[in-house]
């Protein structure tokens, strides 16, 4: 298959929407009837759910109803993989941010009025609010899991204890990690929307994984799969972020709805959207690495402890992200790799930009500076030693021989990007002079990213496409748009799959009625799991088409191939019109699903293949300290990436540009306030809990070092996640560049006092 | 946002004029950056006569008389800090300005309001603190005038009442040659709440002996402050290494004097001695 829109900037096609305004997001919405929801939080972190009393709430003005777990009718629990979570508590409170009661009034005012009136009865237990604390405590949170750990994943490949024996020189660090708020610009709005005619939902609004959260309004309100319409609006980013919690308020919503006959919506607060939804998950880590005198790793022996919060969400699958993809793209022969997730009365954890490796870069890069700091090595010298080539095995055993292991390339070229070399000599300098306040430095980060859902998860995409009349193409895809530029590429892709021009690509809305159960737009997996899937529909399409045309001309159409806007066959070049026409004329539909199910992963005692394909990534960041203040200032950041083939160049450096500064907020500003004591979040919104600004950024570059993926459809892979999982590893290590010691700051975020501290603490070792 | 009544008189008059006639508590709204804030957060005002001030044109503009500014109480954060007046006499004042929040916050917040919110952390008030800046309050058409450290009690507390509006804002114009710095410590660069502000106003003669030296901090004691022991430490004096460590170490001395010991002292303390000094030897230049 040639391709020619492949690999083209062309313009988003949400792009115009978006910037006059005219695109309809989840608040948007406004029908004639509507009701508005307002949720009642949980006063302890930890308690039993005595009694809700509602009764006053019920007769404030403008109520229509007030509805408690009680009033559920199906099952109590929902959970995309574990189903533990309470979509409004029943009998039992784990945080903070549960919801035990949801009024619904003529207006939001009076909604939020009436919810001060609700009071419950508790009987308050103890909150476990340290993870260290929750292994084994007696206080049980979830009863399945009496010991409070819900997730252990343990990936060992050698003998990591006999290669530490043997290495010359072994380094232990600790580190360690805060929860980190996904921040979408647009806090959840969902409008639940009962059918006049039967008992049938719509729901609309900010949903990332619209095909779960069917499931669970189905098994929770006793409706049919089929009689569950979700149909997302616009979402104003997601990251991870918009599906358990935005679930849990379409089950809330579309309760309501059924209860009154009406539209419900549903829409939070920033406060509440921070205070009741998952967050990145907080990591203490301890890290073991093995070398030899000349830098050869040997052995890489960790242990992650995750607080995953009161519910356990997506802390396996997350773990399993921080186990197989934190030991870095490095080539060593033993592994020893333990992430335990474990339940507690915080904040739960889950899906966020990353999912679990962010955390973990972080840790095993900066210990990776350490080591080279001790070998009497640069942090680039180190790693060329020591990087993946192909045919390499990876850490966990993969042997990588089905694409091109450029993360060599990708890390020469982010050096040469940002003069990496010649600027860790030249400030390794100057930060010796006595005097320099104001200190600079450079850090490196590298990783491999699996692409899609590892594993741990079946995976499985599926696409429809039509070919209408006139010889448009339809193309229905269940895989959200959520900022990321996806409904473009895959536009992009299925031109080329089916060898028309871009122009007659029609994307469908997202709407479970029409576009077959695709799983989520997750993992960093819309352009390569969609992309196969298109591919395939696209396959199909063309053999219904071959047939027609074979009857049509009476022509053998054995090699027929479709591209740009001809279809050739025989001896024959007609046009994809003509065509079209044949297949109509002769009473076929040119219409077909394609499904996609990953078939390459495996992981037991032989199968060492934990993912279909990797993405090779590495960021570079140059930063002045401020060692009067600690203050420290992005000067610039670089994040190469090889994600295969580049759909559409301008999104992916968008991703990468977006995915820097990000990180740049989880390593420096980006704090919860989070109190031990209460398990309480301090920064409810955005004047405390501190993202970055447009003029936080300097100067960011995104490069691409493309390398066609053979084992995707149209060359390209992820970019989503690796585009934020190296930079706060490289900005931390910049800034103990700075500080002229690696490894010097190794709790999250650097902020302020922590940078200002280590500083000190340094000035205050050289005055002794 | 929940209040009693929304009044916006056309002019000064009309102000006082509702301000004498209204029963119960009155919340001047002067831009709303921060009234607005404060509304979503709980239903203070909901016994609250609203007073919308903002866009008066009494309160507007910035004039000049021969020794002073007179800058109206309305005046954007925005206006101040592109007036040419204010760059070329008091530019201490702009440069606070500038660091406010963000453009569509200094496009709306008026230093009346920002003097009437007694924010601890205000940017304006280290600069109006040292241009000794005069307030004009009109009580039901009666006027005085105080300075802005009498202005402000403690944090979010004004000695003014509900019905004084702040009409005008009143500093002398420093002489040509005297040197502003106002540098802002934010956890981020825009939209930052300031962890602490310095301030320093300082002239020198051609031999670089100081005439006329102020410096204070903001966003680190209860209400505006300059200490005249201080300011004087440098006058008469082409100041040396040692001059300049004394100052910075008065003035960080002063944080846990007057703001106590508290969690936040052992970072605001020294972080102050360091800037203070620093601040100093780049202003002082050549001279140390």
């Amino acid at each position: 298959m040639e391709q020619h829109i492949v690999g083209k900037t062309l313009e988003r096609i949400d792009a115009w929407a978006k910037v006059t305004g005219r695109a309809e997001f989840g608040a948007d919405v406004h029908l004639p009837e509507t009701v508005y929801c307002k949720g009642v939080y949980s006063q302890y972190p930890h308690a039993k759910l005595l009694a809700v009393h509602t009764e006053e709430a019920e007769r404030a003005p403008g109520v229509v109803c007030v509805v408690t777990g009680k009033d559920i009718p199906g099952e109590k629990m929902f959970g995309e993989i574990f189903v533990d979570q309470y979509a409004i508590a029943v009998d039992r409170v784990r945080f903070l941010g549960d919801v035990i009661a949801v009024v619904a009034a003529e207006t939001q005012e009076q909604a939020n009025e009436a919810a001060k009136l609700v009071t419950a009865e508790y009987e308050v237990l103890p909150a476990i609010t340290d993870p260290r604390d929750a292994i084994g405590n007696e206080q049980v949170i979830n009863p399945d899991y009496p010991d409070n750990v819900c997730g252990v994943i343990h990936p060992q490949k050698g003998d990591a204890e006999q290669g530490l024996k043997e290495s010359d020189i072994v380094i232990e660090r600790n580190y360690k990690t805060g929860f980190v708020e996904q921040a979408y610009i647009e806090p959840e709005s969902v409008t639940a929307i009962p059918s006049r005619m039967r008992k049938e939902l719509t729901i609309i609004g900010s949903l990332q994984v619209p095909y779960n959260a069917r499931i669970s309004i189905s098994r929770m309100l006793n409706i049919p799969i089929a009689q569950v319409i979700i149909r997302p609006s616009v979402v104003g980013g997601s990251f991870g972020g918009k599906i358990e919690g935005a679930e849990a308020m379409a089950v809330r919503a579309s309760l309501i709805a059924l209860k009154t006959g009406r539209p419900a919506k549903y829409t939070l607060t920033r406060e509440e959207s921070i205070r009741e939804t998952y967050k990145r998950h907080p990591i203490d880590f301890n890290v073991k690495i093995g070398a030899m005198k000349d830098g050869t790793i040997k052995a890489v022996k960790v242990y992650a402890l995750a607080d995953g919060g009161c519910y356990i969400n997506m802390t396996p699958p997350v773990m399993y992200k921080t186990a197989y993809l934190g030991c870095g793209p490095y080539r060593y022969d033993h592994l020893d790799y333990e992430a335990v997730g474990v339940i507690t009365n915080n904040v739960h954890c889950g899906s966020m930009r990353g999912f679990g490796t962010p955390q973990a870069i972080y840790a095993l890069e900066n210990t990776m500076d350490e080591l080279a700091e001790i070998l009497g090595m640069t942090p680039t010298e180190l790693r060329r030693k020591n990087l993946l080539k192909n045919g390499d095995t990876s850490p966990t055993g993969h042997v990588l021989d089905f694409n091109e292991v450029s993360i060599g390339a990708v890390m020469e070229k982010t050096v040469a990007e940002l003069d990496f070399d010649r600027k860790w000599e030249q400030y390794n300098k100057e930060n010796r002079e006595s005097g320099r306040r104001v200190r600079r430095g450079v850090g490196i980060a590298v990783s491999m990213r699996g692409a899609s859902i590892g594993a741990d998860g079946m995976d499985v995409s599926r696409a429809m496409i039509e070919v209408e009349e006139d010889a448009s193409v339809h193309l229905n895809i269940g895989l959200m748009e959520i900022g990321q530029g996806l409904r473009t590429c895959q536009s992009q892709m299925a031109a080329d799959g089916m060898g028309v021009s871009f122009e007659r690509i029609s994307i469908g809305e997202v709407d479970t009625s029409r576009c077959p159960t695709t799983g989520g737009c997750i993992a960093s997996r819309g352009t390569m799991m969609g992309g196969m899937a298109i591919k395939r529909a696209c396959d199909a399409v063309h053999k219904i088409m071959a047939e027609a045309i074979a009857e049509k001309y009476g022509k053998s159409t054995e090699g027929i191939v479709f591209e740009n806007d001809r279809v050739r066959f025989a001896d024959e070049d007609i046009s994809f019109e003509e065509a079209v026409h044949a297949c109509y004329s002769t009473g076929r539909s040119p219409m077909a699903f394609g499904t996609y199910v990953v078939d390459t992963t495996k992981w037991d005692e032989t199968h060492r293949e934990p993912y279909n394909t990797y993405t090779y990534s590495c960021n570079a960041a140059e930063v002045e300290v401020d060692m009067d203040t600690g203050s420290v200032n992005v000067v610039k950041m670089v994040g190469c990436h090889d994600a295969g083939k580049a759909i559409n160049p301008a999104m992916i450096k968008g991703q990468i540009y977006g995915g820097m500064t990000m990180a740049a907020g989880m390593a420096i500003t980006e704090d919860l306030g989070f109190n031990p004591k209460t398990s309480a979040l301090k920064n409810l919104n955005f004047e405390n809990y501190l993202i970055p600004t447009a003029m936080d950024v300097n100067e960011n570059v995104a490069l691409l070092e493309e390398n066609y993926d053979p084992r995707t459809a149209f060359g390209g892979r992820s970019i989503g996640e690796p585009a934020t999982e190296d930079g706060a590893a490289a900005i931390v290590a910049a800034i103990n560049h700075a500080l002229g010691h690696p490894g010097l700051i190794h709790e999250l975020p650097a902020d302020l006092d922590r940078v200002f501290f280590a500083a000190k603490s340094l000035d205050e070792k050289k005055g002794e | 946002m929940k209040l009693k009544n929304y009044v916006k008189p056309a002019s000064l008059q009309e102000t006082i004029a509702v301000l004498k006639e209204t029963e119960g508590p009155v919340t001047l709204l002067a831009g709303g950056t921060d009234v607005m804030v404060y509304a979503r957060e709980d239903d203070r005002y909901a016994d609250h006569t609203v007073v919308d001030i903002f866009g008066l044109p009494e309160l507007c503009g910035i004039e000049e008389t021969e020794d002073s500014l007179i800058i109206g109480a309305g005046t954007t954060h925005t206006e101040i800090e592109r007036s040419p007046l204010v760059h070329q006499y008091a530019d201490i004042l702009a440069q606070a300005c500038r660091t406010v929040g963000s453009l569509q916050i200094r496009n709306h917040a008026t230093i009346g309001g920002n003097i009437g919110n007694a924010s601890p952390a205000a940017d304006s008030f280290a600069a109006l603190t040292l241009l000794d800046a005069d307030v004009e309050i009109n009580r039901l058409g009666e006027v005085r005038r105080e300075k802005i450290g009498e202005v402000i009690a403690r944090p979010y507390r004004t000695t003014m009442s509900d019905r004084d509006v702040i009409t005008r804002i009143i500093i002398k114009k420093l002489p040509a040659g005297t040197i502003c710095d106002f540098y802002k410590l934010g956890r981020r660069r825009a939209l930052a709440i300031s962890r602490m502000t310095i301030g320093t106003v300082l002239r020198t003669d051609a031999d670089g002996v100081v005439q006329d030296f102020r410096m204070t901090m903001g966003a680190t004691f209860p209400r505006p402050m300059m200490f005249p022991e201080i300011n004087a430490m440098l006058i008469g004096k082409k100041p040396n290494d040692d001059d300049i460590k004394a100052v910075a170490k008065a003035l960080s001395d002063k944080i846990p004097e007057i703001a106590g010991i508290r969690a936040s002292t052992t970072y605001k303390q020294p972080v102050c001695l360091n800037m203070c000094e620093r601040i100093l030897h780049q202003l002082l230049g050549g001279n140390n």
